[in-house]
C-alpha cells in the first residue's frame, strides 16, 4: 500500500483523534496523530507526511505558532479545524499558508474534499486549460470563452481569475489574492479585490447573484468552486 | 491689658527688694541698690508686659527715694539726678515691656499656628481611614470643633431638608436661625457665613461640600476675631474642608473602581463560561457529527470493529452533552436566583444516587461510597445529587486512581467528601472554593466546581477543599444539620 497518503491529524481531543482516525482510514488514507504541538512538529519532521489536519485550540501552542515553525522546513500541505470564536486567528493561519480550513463541527464530506483540493497539485498557471460549467479558460493564451464565445477580461481581471483557478478547491484570503495579483503594497485593499471579484462574476457567472464558480467565504476570502470528476474536471495538458 | 494678677506679682516682688535693700543698707552702697530696684522692674516689665512694667518703675523710684534718698522717709525729690534716675527706670521698664510683650504674642500666634497646624496634619490620615460619606461628615466634624474651640455640627439631606448627622460637644443643638443659613448654603451650593457678634442671625458658618452628590453640610462656631491665631485657624478651617471634598471624591473613585471590578469579574466568568461552552459543547458535537457523517457516507468501507467503536463514541459524547447541558441549566437557574425547594432529604440516598449516575457515567472509574446512617438534612434532593455527581466527575478528571465518596457528622454540620488520588486542587480555586465569593471563580475552575459551591451556597451550607490523608484532593460539601424541634 505505498501509494496510501499519509496524513496527520493534530488535535488534542482523543474523540476528534478517534472518528477522524476512523475515517480517514475508510477514505483510503493512512493516518499518524500528535496531541499537541510540539508533537504535531516532532510528527511532521519523522513521518513525512502528506498533510496536517490541525486544530487550532491546542494546549501548548496556537496554530499560527505551529504553521509558522512547520513553514520553515515544509510546504506540505495544511488543513485547520477552527471553531467560530477563532476567526482571528483562522485568518492569520491561511495567510501563514495553511492552505485550507474546515470549520468544526462538520460532516466527514466536507473534511474529505477539502483534503483531496489539498493534495492535488497546484496547476502550473502557464500551460493549462480549464473547463467548467462551459467555461473555457486558457491559461497560456490568456483567453477566456463561454460556448465558444470569446469573453472580454481586463489583464487584472485575468490575473484573478488565474489565481483562483490555479487552486481551485482551496480557499484564498483576501490578503493572499491582493498579494498575487496587485503586490505587496496592496493587501489590505479588501474593497478593491471585492470590486474586480464583482466584474469577474458579472462576466462569468450565468447568474452573478448567485454565484457558482467564485464562492465567497466570509471574512476570509474567496474559492473557485472544486470540480471533482466528471465532465468539469479541469482540462488535462494535450 | 494686663490683668490684675501682674500688678500684684510686680507690687510682692517690689516689697521683696524693698525689704532686702533696707535691710542691707548697711552693707550695700546706694548705688547697688537701686540696680537691684531695677532689676525688680526688668523682671515685672518682662514677665507682666509694658504697663505692670511701667508702674513698678514708678513704684521703684518712690520706694527708694523714700528709703535712701535724703530727706529720708519722704518722696521729696531734692536733686536733678534723681529725676534723671526715674526717666532711667521708666524707660528701662517701657523698653523691656514692649519687647517682651511682642515676644510673648509671636510666642502665642506660633502656639495657635502649631495647634492649627496640628490638627491640618492629622485630618489628612484621618480622612484617608473613612469608608463612607458619613465617616468623612464626623471627622471633619471633630477636627472643625477643635480648630473653632466652639460647636460643630454636620448635616445631610433627607427628602424635605437637612437632618443633624452629628454635632460636637454632644447634644449641641443648633437654632433656627442656625438651620435656615445651612439650608441657604445647602440650596445656593456656596458657604453661608455666622452673622458677625451682637448681630442677629446664625452662630454658625456653614459650607457645603460640592464632591458630595449626597450634600454634606458642615458648620462650626464663628471664630473669635481678637484671637491672633485666627487667620491660622481659618486656613486650618479651609484645610479641613478642602481634604473632605478630596476624601468623598476618593470614595467616589473607590465605588467606581469597585463597581468596574465586580463588573469585570462577571464578564470575566462569562467569558469562562464561553470559553468552556466553546470546548465542551463543540467537541461532542463535532465528534457526533463526524462519526454520523462517517457512518453514512463511508460505512461500505468500515470493517465492523470500526463501526462499532463510532457508536461507542456517538453514545459516550451524547452522554457527556445531556450531562453538559444538564450543569448548564443548573448553572442559569443558580445565576437567575431561584430559590432551592427545601424538603427533607436523606443525604446518604443523594450520595448513592450521584455515585451510581458517575458509575455509569465512567464505567472504568473506581468509584466507593462509605457512610453510615447519615441524618436527615433540609436540602433539594436533585441539587444534591448534582452537587455530589460534580465532585466525583471532577475526581475522574483529574486522577487515576480509586475515588471515595465519604458522609459523616462533625458538630452540627453534615460533610459529605469526595477524596481522589491525583495531584490537588490548584491552591486559587482550592482557595476560592472556601471563600465567600460567590462569582469570580480563578480561570481553569470550569463549570462543575462554581456550580457544586452555588449549589452548596443555595442549600446554606459552605465548601471546603483539603489535601485527603491519602494525597489526593479532599473536596467537602459541609451542611447544616437542622435542630429537632423541641
Amino acid at each position: 500500500m505505498g501509494d496510501r497518503r499519509l496524513i496527520l491529524i493534530v488535535d488534542d481531543e482523543p474523540q476528534i483523534q478517534r472518528f477522524l482516525g476512523h475515517a480517514l482510514v475508510a477514505a483510503g488514507y493512512d493516518t499518524c496523530l500528535a496531541g499537541n504541538g510540539a508533537e504535531a512538529l516532532a510528527q511532521a519532521a519523522a513521518q513525512e507526511p502528506d498533510l496536517m489536519i490541525l486544530d487550532l485550540g491546542l494546549p501548548d501552542m496556537n496554530g499560527k505558532e505551529v504553521i509558522e515553525r512547520l513553514r520553515l522546513r515544509s510546504d506540505m500541505p495544511v488543513i485547520v479545524l477552527s471553531a467560530h470564536d477563532q476567526e482571528m486567528e483562522k485568518i492569520m493561519a491561511l495567510d501563514l499558508g495553511a492552505d485550507d480550513f474546515v470549520a468544526k463541527p462538520f460532516g466527514i464530506g466536507e473534511l474529505l474534499a477539502r483534503l483531496r483540493a489539498s493534495l492535488r497539485p497546484r496547476r502550473a498557471a502557464r500551460s493549462e486549460q480549464v473547463r467548467q460549467g462551459g467555461l473555457v479558460i486558457d491559461l497560456a493564451a490568456h483567453q477566456v470563452s463561454r460556448d465558444g464565445e470569446v469573453l472580454r477580461l481586463t489583464p487584472k481581471e485575468f490575473d484573478l481569475l488565474a489565481a483562483l483557478v490555479g487552486n481551485a478547491g482551496r480557499v484564498m484570503t483576501h490578503h493572499k489574492l491582493l498579494q498575487l495579483v496587485w503586490g505587496p503594497a496592496h493587501v489590505d485593499d479588501v474593497p478593491y479585490l471585492r470590486v474586480f471579484i464583482g466584474q469577474l462574476r458579472q462576466k462569468l457567472e450565468r447568474d452573478p447573484a448567485r454565484p457558482e464558480l467564485i464562492l465567497t467565504e466570509p471574512g476570509v476570502g474567496y474559492r473557485w468552486a472544486a470540480t471533482e470528476g466528471g465532465p468539469a474536471e479541469p482540462g488535462k495538458q494535450p | 491689658m494686663p490683668r490684675f494678677g501682674g500688678f500684684l506679682g510686680a507690687a510682692l516682688l517690689l516689697a521683696l527688694v524693698t525689704l532686702a535693700a533696707d535691710r542691707l543698707h548697711e552693707l550695700l552702697p546706694e548705688n547697688v541698690s537701686i540696680l537691684l530696684f531695677l532689676t525688680a522692674v526688668l523682671i515685672s516689665a518682662a514677665a507682666f508686659g509694658f504697663w505692670v512694667g511701667i508702674a513698678s518703675a514708678v513704684g521703684a523710684i518712690a520706694a527708694f527715694n523714700f528709703l535712701f534718698v535724703e530727706p529720708h522717709f519722704t518722696l521729696h525729690i531734692a536733686q536733678p539726678q534723681d529725676l534723671i534716675t526715674l526717666a532711667v527706670f521708666l524707660l528701662a521698664a517701657s523698653l523691656t515691656g514692649l519687647l517682651a510683650g511682642r515676644l510673648r504674642e509671636q510666642v502665642d500666634a506660633a502656639k495657635g499656628r502649631a495647634a492649627a497646624l496640628e490638627v491640618v496634619s492629622r485630618v489628612s490620615g484621618d480622612l484617608a481611614g473613612a469608608a463612607s460619606a458619613e465617616d468623612v461628615a464626623r471627622i471633619a466634624l471633630r477636627h472643625l470643633h477643635e480648630l473653632a474651640q466652639g460647636p460643630a455640627v454636620a448635616l445631610v439631606p433627607e427628602r424635605d431638608g437637612l437632618r443633624l448627622l452629628a454635632a460636637l460637644p454632644q447634644g449641641y443643638a443648633p437654632v433656627a436661625s442656625d438651620l435656615d443659613a445651612a439650608d441657604i448654603a445647602f440650596r445656593r451650593r456656596r458657604a453661608e457665613f455666622a452673622a458677625a457678634r451682637g448681630w442677629a442671625g446664625s452662630r454658625l458658618s456653614f459650607y457645603p461640600l460640592h464632591a458630595d452628590g449626597g450634600g454634606t453640610v458642615l458648620g462650626h462656631a464663628r471664630l473669635d476675631p481678637d484671637r491672633r491665631d485666627r487667620e491660622w485657624r481659618e486656613t486650618g478651617i479651609e484645610v479641613v474642608l478642602r481634604q473632605s471634598e478630596q476624601a468623598l471624591q476618593r470614595l467616589a473613585l473607590a465605588e467606581a473602581a469597585e463597581a468596574e471590578r465586580r463588573r469585570a469579574v462577571s464578564e470575566e466568568t462569562r467569558a469562562a463560561l464561553l470559553a468552556s461552552l466553546s470546548h465542551d459543547l463543540r467537541t461532542p458535537l463535532a465528534t457526533i457529527l463526524g462519526a454520523v457523517t462517517t457512518l453514512r457516507e463511508l460505512g461500505a468501507t468500515l470493517p465492523p470493529a470500526a463501526q462499532a467503536d463510532l457508536l461507542a463514541a456517538i453514545e459516550e459524547e451524547t452522554g457527556r452533552l445531556a450531562r453538559y447541558v444538564e450543569k448548564l441549566l443548573q448553572l442559569t437557574r443558580l445565576q437567575a436566583g431561584i430559590a432551592a425547594q427545601m424538603a427533607w432529604v436523606d443525604a446518604g440516598d443523594a450520595m448513592q444516587a450521584a455515585v451510581a449516575r458517575a458509575r455509569r457515567s465512567w464505567p472504568k472509574a473506581r468509584i466507593t461510597a462509605e457512610a453510615g446512617p447519615l441524618p436527615m438534612i433540609r436540602a433539594e434532593a436533585g441539587l444534591l445529587e448534582q452537587a455530589i455527581f460534580n465532585l466525583v466527575e471532577n475526581a475522574v478528571k483529574y486522577s487515576q486512581g480509586p475515588i471515595r465518596v465519604t458522609g459523616a457528622v462533625e458538630g452540627q454540620e453534615l460533610v459529605l467528601t469526595v477524596l481522589d488520588s491525583g495531584r490537588g486542587l490548584p491552591p486559587a480555586i482550592a482557595e476560592w472554593l472556601a471563600s465567600d465569593e460567590a462569582v469570580g471563580a480563578p480561570p481553569g475552575a470550569g463549570l462543575g466546581l462554581p456550580i457544586c459551591k452555588g449549589i452548596t451556597r443555595a442549600l446554606g451550607g459552605r465548601m471546603t477543599a483539603q489535601r485527603g490523608s491519602s494525597g489526593g484532593a479532599a473536596l467537602a460539601i459541609r451542611l447544616p444539620i437542622p435542630k429537632p424541634r423541641a
